[in-house]
Formats: C-alpha cells, structure tokens, sequence
C-alpha cells in the first residue's frame, strides 16, 4: 500500500497514531495484504457471493417505534443537557 | 450427567454464594478471568457471561478502554432466557479485545491458563475458558466469530460448544463480524450443554437473522478428516489426534480422508470478510455514546473522535484500517466480494461432506503457547493458527470442541463440525465420548 494511502485511511478512519506505531502498522498491512492476495488464486466470477455464513430469509423489523422501559439507563450512558444527548460541534 | 443438575440436588449452606465469591476473587487476581464479579448473586445456577454480551446494569467493555464505563441499561435475549430459567449471572469474563485474537493476550490484563500460568488461556473468550475449568458448578456464555470459543475450550480443557448461526439470537451482543457471530456455551460436560441450548434456541424479533428449527438429535457413523488441514497439524498434536481416532474407530465410527483443496483459503478469506465488518462495527465508538467520554465538546468533531479512538488497542486498529480498505471501492470486487464467493464454494464443498459424516480435526494445531512467545507472533502468524475452527465458523456450521488428551500436563481438544441444524447430534456425540473418556480439572471452587 502507499504511503499515501496508509495516510488518507487514517484520517478516515479518524486515527492518530504515534510515529512508531504507524510504521508497525503500515508493515503489518502490507504483510496482511500481501498474504490476503493468494484468494486471487481462486476463479469463482460466476459464483455468487455468500453474504451470510448461512442462507436468511431476509426479514426485516417493521419500522415502528418500539416503547423501551429504560430511558434513564441510556442517558446515563451520555452527557446530557434536558433530554437532549451532548455530543461534538459539527 | 450435568453439574447443573448436580448443584440443583445437593444441599448448600447458607453463605454458599458469598464464600464463593470470597474464593473466587482471590483467585481472580492470579488467572484474571472476571472483568466483573456481581456481589450481589445469591441464588441460582451460577453463570458467567463474555463481556461483549450485554447484562443489565453490569458494566460491560468488550475488555476495550473505549468502553470503560458503559452499563448496558438491557440484557442479551439469551441472558434474559437463561435468568428465567433458573440461572444467575456470577459477572462478566474477560476477552481479547472486541474478540479480536487467538490467545486472549488482546486486553489490559490477559488471563492465565489454570492448567499452567506462564501459558496463554486461548481466545477470544479466554475468561470463560478460565472460569469453566476452574469453577465445578458454572457454565459460562460465550461467543465465537473464528473459534473463540473452541480455541480457549480447547486449551483449558473444557467443552466448547458453538451452535448453528442463528440458532441463539445475537440480540444485545457487541458486534465483531455480524455474518460470522454466534453466542455459544463452555460447561464442564456435554450435558450442560445440552440443558444450556434447550433454554437458549429460538426466534427472536430483536434479531432477525435468529431461526425457529426444531433440532433432531442426528447420529452419524461416519466421520471425515479433511487432509489439506491434518497436514499442518504439529507432530505430538498429530500423534494425539491418530489416537482419539483410533479410539473412535474401535468404538464403531467409520474414519474417512477427504481432500477439500479450496479450504486452505478460509483463513484469508475469513479474515477480509471479518475486518470488512469489524470495521463498521467499530465506527460507533465516537467517545460520547457508549463508555469512554471526551469531556471537552467545544472540539470539532473529527477532532473529538479521533481523540475517543485512540482508546482502541493495537488489533482494533489493525483491523479497522484494512477493513476500510478492503472496502473501498478500487478493491473491493478483488478482496470482499471474491472472500464471499470462495466462503460459498467452501460451504458448498463441506456441506457435501456433511451431508452423511461429521468433520473432525484437532481444535487447535498446537498445544497453549507460552505468552511471552504468543506475544511475539506476527499478525499473520496469529491468524494462522486459527486455521482448524475457522471453517466451519465460515460456514455457520455448528461445532464442539472435547478435552481428547493431556500432553505434558495441557489438555489438547478435538473438534467435531455437524451440518446446519445438527446440533443436538454434536452434543451426543459429546455425551458418547465422555462416557470413556474423564476430564480433568485442577481446581474446583464451589464444590459441595
């Protein structure tokens, strides 16, 4: 991988590392890639992809409000101000 | 027989629970099992629970500082069943962190193998392993993305069970890989197991990829070694293994080989499909929702996030950047959609297998490794020893993992996979073999 490319996905994926730890980092990504390249082995174009590990029905929850009991328990996982969660400015 | 049973029949003194605990935090601080010990049980079948699954009010952190503080204000579906049934939660247990590792070692404070300290517990849910091969009356919840229940089982000499994807809701568990995950059991018998999954299976609306199958207790003569996976087995494994199927064989199984040559990709291909949905996972933990928090909110967001993330440990790292490259679109036809693929052409291939035999192999290819030395593996290394549990993990195939041996005082575990829905099959095949075969234990806190 780039090293450019080893940079923009750390800011993606909002990641500050020491200079230390991005060198291992980066060596251990290309060393994982280069190990991940051997499935280019396979010739399986027409075979379909298997999103689960098993074949689901694909149900889906209705999308109605669900009453929950706890209110207070998920707030106190948060800082709040009234009912409102506090969050980053944007 | 079950120790649930046992416990349920014996008579036991008023302080039972509270000399337990006594006991148990005082062994807690040389094996580290527990993250959490809930002071407050006092009745029922004691259980413990991974900490990436979710108990009302009990701290629960996945063992990531990202999570330091979080109380889940709900239980998992399957904690929720099993209190109602008689079973209370001892605590929480320690884990790689997220589950992401084979040895346990992915945490703040690893836990130690009971059967020697200098050496790994296994994981990704090496609390529970722990826990069950110290405790007599415990079972423990677990869960398994890879193999992190076998692995750990297998190394501390407990059965490790994980059942068919979907068979027990995942609802109130900590993603790792949401097509990969199941909740799973440790006990200290087969028939634990069995009394675990009565209480646990079924549908659930929470999570809908739960299934509502009646399950038939399948019995199979035939049982399969695949040859492309016996290869890379280490030498006194090998030998072991030779044995158990010699024994298995005189008990009336056919043994047969087979070569599946497509298997020897499961492993990468696991692992771009997991680090693929780690990745998204990962991305809620922002530093103000859940667990650790960022107090100065006059940041600017990309600011404030990324000081949150930098609780995550090495691996979490590791995984989030390669996951969101695997992603994206340059590449992703060329990693993600081609490990979907090939995860068919291998399902379809085992399942053929399955259709008459169960698989068999070692749990893991070697015996629990030093910590200090599974601290020194590379990355790839570490993945690579996942290679015998990953299969059928790919798969959604269900497994159990039984103590088969003790080389040099360490227990060695033999896995046997079963077909989609074939789990009752597998637990008497477990009850079958502990018929002939005793484990052993070097503690048992909570006797009577």
């Amino acid at each position: 991988m780039e090293d450019e490319e080893f940079d923009r996905l750390l800011r993606v994926c909002r990641l500050k590392v020491s200079a230390e730890q991005r060198k291992k980092l980066k060596s251990d990504a290309d060393d994982i890639l280069h190990y991940f390249d051997r499935i280019s082995e396979v010739q399986c174009d027409d075979i379909p992809p298997a999103f689960h590990s098993v074949d689901i029905d694909g149900r889906y929850r209705k999308d109605v409000p669900l009453k929950f009991d706890d209110v207070e328990g998920i707030l106190k996982n948060t800082k709040t101000h009234r009912f409102f969660v506090v969050g980053p400015r944007i | 027989m079950t120790y649930v049973n046992e416990f349920l029949k014996k008579e036991k003194p008023a302080d039972y629970y509270s000399k337990l605990l006594e006991e148990l935090e005082e062994k807690n601080n040389k094996f580290h099992a527990f993250n959490v010990l809930n002071k407050r049980i006092s009745d029922g079948f004691p259980i413990s629970v991974k900490d990436n699954i979710c108990v009302k009010g009990m701290e629960t952190t996945a063992s990531s500082k990202i999570l330091k503080g979080y109380i889940p204000p709900f239980s998992a579906t399957v904690i929720k069943r099993l209190e109602k049934d008689g079973f209370s939660v001892l605590g929480k247990t320690n884990m790689d962190e997220f589950g992401f590792g084979s040895f346990g070692i992915n945490c703040e404070v690893p836990a130690r193998n009971p059967f020697d300290e200098t050496r790994v517990a296994g994981g990704s849910s090496s609390g529970a392993a722990v826990a069950t091969s110290i405790m007599k009356y415990h079972a423990a919840v677990a869960e398994s993305t890879g193999g992190s229940i076998a692995a750990p089982a297998s190394f501390c000499g407990v059965v490790g069970f994980t059942p068919t994807y979907g068979l027990i809701s995942r609802y109130g568990l900590i993603d790792y890989a949401n097509s990969l995950d199941k909740i799973g059991f440790m006990a200290r018998s087969s028939g634990d197991i069995r009394l675990l999954m009565s209480k646990s299976v079924g549908v659930d609306p929470a999570d809908t990829t739960s299934v509502d199958v009646k399950l038939s207790d399948v019995k199979k003569e035939k049982i399969v070694v695949i040859d492309e996976l016996y290869d890379k087995i280490d030498k006194n494994i090998k030998l072991s293994f030779d044995s158990s199927l010699s024994r298995l064989s005189a008990a009336g199984f056919k043994v047969q080989h087979v070569s599946i040559p497509e298997i020897d990709y499961s492993v990468p291909v696991y692992y771009i499909i997991s680090m693929a949905e780690a990745s998204t996972n990962l991305a809620k933990f922002t530093g103000f929702k859940y667990g650790l928090k960022v107090d100065d909110f006059s940041k600017e967001y990309n600011e404030f996030f990324t000081e949150a993330r930098e609780a995550f440990g090495e691996e979490a790292k590791r995984k989030i950047i390669l996951g969101t490259f695997i992603r994206g679109a340059s590449v992703r036809s060329k990693y993600y959609e081609k490990a979907l693929r090939i995860r068919r052409i291998i399902r379809d291939k085992l399942s053929k297998v399955l259709d008459d035999s169960f698989i068999i192999s070692p749990t893991m290819p070697v015996l629990a490794p030093k910590a200090k030395e599974a601290e020194s593996f590379s990355p790839i290394q570490n993945y690579s020893m996942d290679l015998l549990t990953i299969p059928p993990n790919l798969c959604g195939f269900p497994t159990i993992s039984l103590p088969s041996d003790y080389i040099d005082g360490l227990p060695v575990g033999l896995q046997l996979t079963g077909g989609q829905f074939e789990d009752n099959g597998l637990i008497s095949f477990g009850e079958q073999w502990e018929d002939s075969f005793k484990y052993k234990f070097k503690y048992n806190i909570g006797e009577l």
